[in-house]
């Protein structure tokens, strides 16, 4: 290990002066003031909400889906509870019943995600065993009038698509 | 005709600061967001209009004004507090009484001055309700009884004593080059020629410029001194305790401080009312030709005006079809003003004094507004003094340049006058 020595600046005559370092600060914001204003397509502003952002990405973690089986399209999920004792805001609300289509043995009657209790934080997608829950939606803004429209029935979920190449569940 | 040459000077004293604030507010955000690579404000409307805007600041200015009044119940001295907004927004207002906007004009032999307060005092007018404006400040942070408030208020009073001597002696050199302190004299000075560059205050006294502009900009507590408002340290300073229009009294006192030094800059240094090479007789004589150019330049400017337009409506609001709006009214303001021009220029009426007025008007108007870009420019530029900085910067720095200015200024100007 070396001793560094850092230039200090500020001692030479031209960096007293203070104003050719002030005039150049003054061409380098002229410079982006010119081209801004002669070419506005330049500029990254998004004109949110009438332009919607480009950047989302599949490990975006969204608004929940459900996912569908493969093999015949109805629900993945297996109604463990495993993303509800997972869940820290506590947000997720399902009841089981018996699977009599003989696909799997259980099955959710009813599955509810309350998007106002939930902190987006995937733990629900990390404990499935079934990859029946995933974030891949890419949606980011929820809206409601109610607060009913903020819980997430099971047709509702099952319903969003997401934006990952994997449409169906990938659950063995 | 009489009465409104005289009211002339005094509305556009009016136009120039009052009705030029939320212009100068729009210029502030529109120019900020340029320079940062952002959009700046682009949706309040009024049924889709949105003039580029501007209609964003007469927003805000509304909702100053509707807030609610709220007078802190621990403040003792009421009436220091109440009146401290005032104080700053009077004292910016009158800064611009002496302004002359045009040359004075001689109508029936009757002599009319283009200064909304026809005095000599000029220069010193200027000082002393410059001088005032910082009293605001200095008291309303003193009655806010606020720490934070009276950190700020003696920060300005720290850095009030620090550049207004600097102030003062730069246009002590300004004084001397001239031999006067009537600002309509100094802009006729101006209008001479200097071997092949014309005689303004920017060639002849460019160290002095460069210390009243700096002195200019601690005057009207703009970055890169606003360490009295310090939002990054102290808040919002001196008005931290103030809200609704008593806030707003202190943000228009702002942007008029502003204004009225950017239109000392123009006066004193660049030449006023004045084209470079031409005087208000040249002016007067060659005015058809001058009406000429004038009507070409407004063809070419409003065609690319309408061009850049049609590229750079990025997002249309829904409502009515704003290029077209504005293409209209673009061409339809182009024709009328041409069309006036053209009566002029053609020699059907004799109104070339009456033009020369309005010309010189629109010339200032121009220098002035390029002074505010100015200021909007360093703003954004340049990050805050720290506040001893500025007190260094003032005392040790531009003090002793001041006065080694007003030596060799003395010096020069014995020496030439007797040489003659």
């Amino acid at each position: 290990m070396g001793i560094k020595t850092v230039k200090r600046h500020g001692d030479t005559f031209k960096e007293k002066m203070y104003l050719p370092a002030i005039f150049g600060g003054l061409k380098t914001t002229l410079k982006h003031f010119r081209d801004n204003l002669s070419d506005a397509s330049n500029i990254p502003t998004l004109c949110y909400p009438e332009e919607k952002p480009k950047d989302i990405t599949p490990t975006y973690r969204g608004v929940h889906r459900l996912t569908h089986r493969a093999s015949d399209d109805s629900i993945a999920c297996v109604a463990c509870y495993m993303c509800a004792t997972a869940c820290p805001a506590d947000c997720i609300n399902i009841e089981a019943i018996d699977r009599t289509d003989g696909v799997d043995e259980k099955m959710p009657s009813i599955f509810n995600i309350d998007l106002l209790e939930c902190v987006f934080c995937g733990f629900c997608v990390e404990a499935c065993p079934c990859d029946a829950i995933r974030m891949d939606s890419g949606i980011y803004s929820v809206t409601g009038e109610k607060r009913e429209d903020f819980i997430y029935d099971k047709e509702k979920l099952l319903s969003i698509k997401g934006i990952s190449k994997e449409e169906y569940s990938l659950a063995k | 005709m009489n009465t409104l040459l005289i009211l002339l000077p005094l509305i556009l004293t009016l136009l120039y600061s009052l009705a030029s604030v939320p212009l100068l507010v729009w210029m502030e955000r529109r120019v900020a967001g340029l320079i940062q690579d952002r959009l700046g404000p682009n949706r309040c409307n009024i049924s889709g209009i949105r003039l580029g805007g501007i209609v964003q600041s007469v927003a805000d200015m509304m909702k100053l004004v509707f807030k609610e009044e709220f007078l802190p119940s621990h403040i003792k001295n009421k009436f220091y507090y109440l009146v401290a907004p005032s104080i700053a927004f009077m004292s910016a207002f009158l800064t611009f009484m002496v302004i002359p906007y045009a040359d004075n004009i001689t109508i029936n032999e009757q002599v009319y001055f283009m200064q909304a307060l026809p005095t000599d005092l000029g220069i010193l007018w200027f000082l002393a309700f410059a001088g005032l404006g910082v009293y605001g400040i200095i008291i309303g942070g003193w009655a806010s009884h606020n720490k934070y408030a009276i950190l700020g208020s003696m920060r300005a009073t720290a850095q009030v004593i620090g550049y207004e001597v600097a102030m003062g002696l730069s246009l002590v050199s300004i004084m001397i080059t001239y031999g006067t302190i009537d600002l309509n004299t100094m802009v006729t000075y101006q209008s001479q020629t200097f071997g092949i560059i014309p005689a303004w205050g920017i060639v002849l006294q460019p160290l002095a410029t460069i210390i009243f502009i700096v002195t200019a900009f601690a005057e009207t507590n703009r970055a890169p001194f606003d360490s009295a408002e310090g939002e990054s340290e102290i808040v919002a300073g001196y008005h931290t305790e103030y809200g609704a229009m008593k806030f707003g009294l202190f943000f228009v006192a702002e942007y008029i401080a502003l204004a009225a030094s950017g239109a000392l800059i123009v006066t004193i240094f660049l030449g006023g009312y004045q084209l470079p090479y031409l005087t208000t007789t040249d002016l007067i004589n060659n005015f058809e030709l001058i009406l000429w150019l004038i009507i070409g330049f407004a063809i070419v400017s409003s065609i690319f005006f309408i061009r850049w337009m049609k590229t750079h409506n990025i997002f249309a609001m829904k409502g009515v079809n704003e290029t077209k709006v504005y293409t209209t009214l673009v061409i339809a303001f182009t024709v009328f003003v041409v069309a006036i021009m053209l009566f002029y220029a053609l020699g059907l009426s004799h109104g070339s004094e009456v033009g020369v007025m309005i010309l010189q008007i629109v010339i200032f108007t121009v220098k002035l507004f390029f002074l505010h870009f100015v200021f909007i420019w360093v703003r954004w530029t340049l990050p805050r003094f720290r506040y001893d900085q500025t007190q260094k910067l003032g005392w040790n720095i531009l003090l002793p340049l001041s006065l080694a200015n007003i030596f060799i200024t003395a010096i020069v100007v014995v020496g030439v006058n007797y040489g003659n």
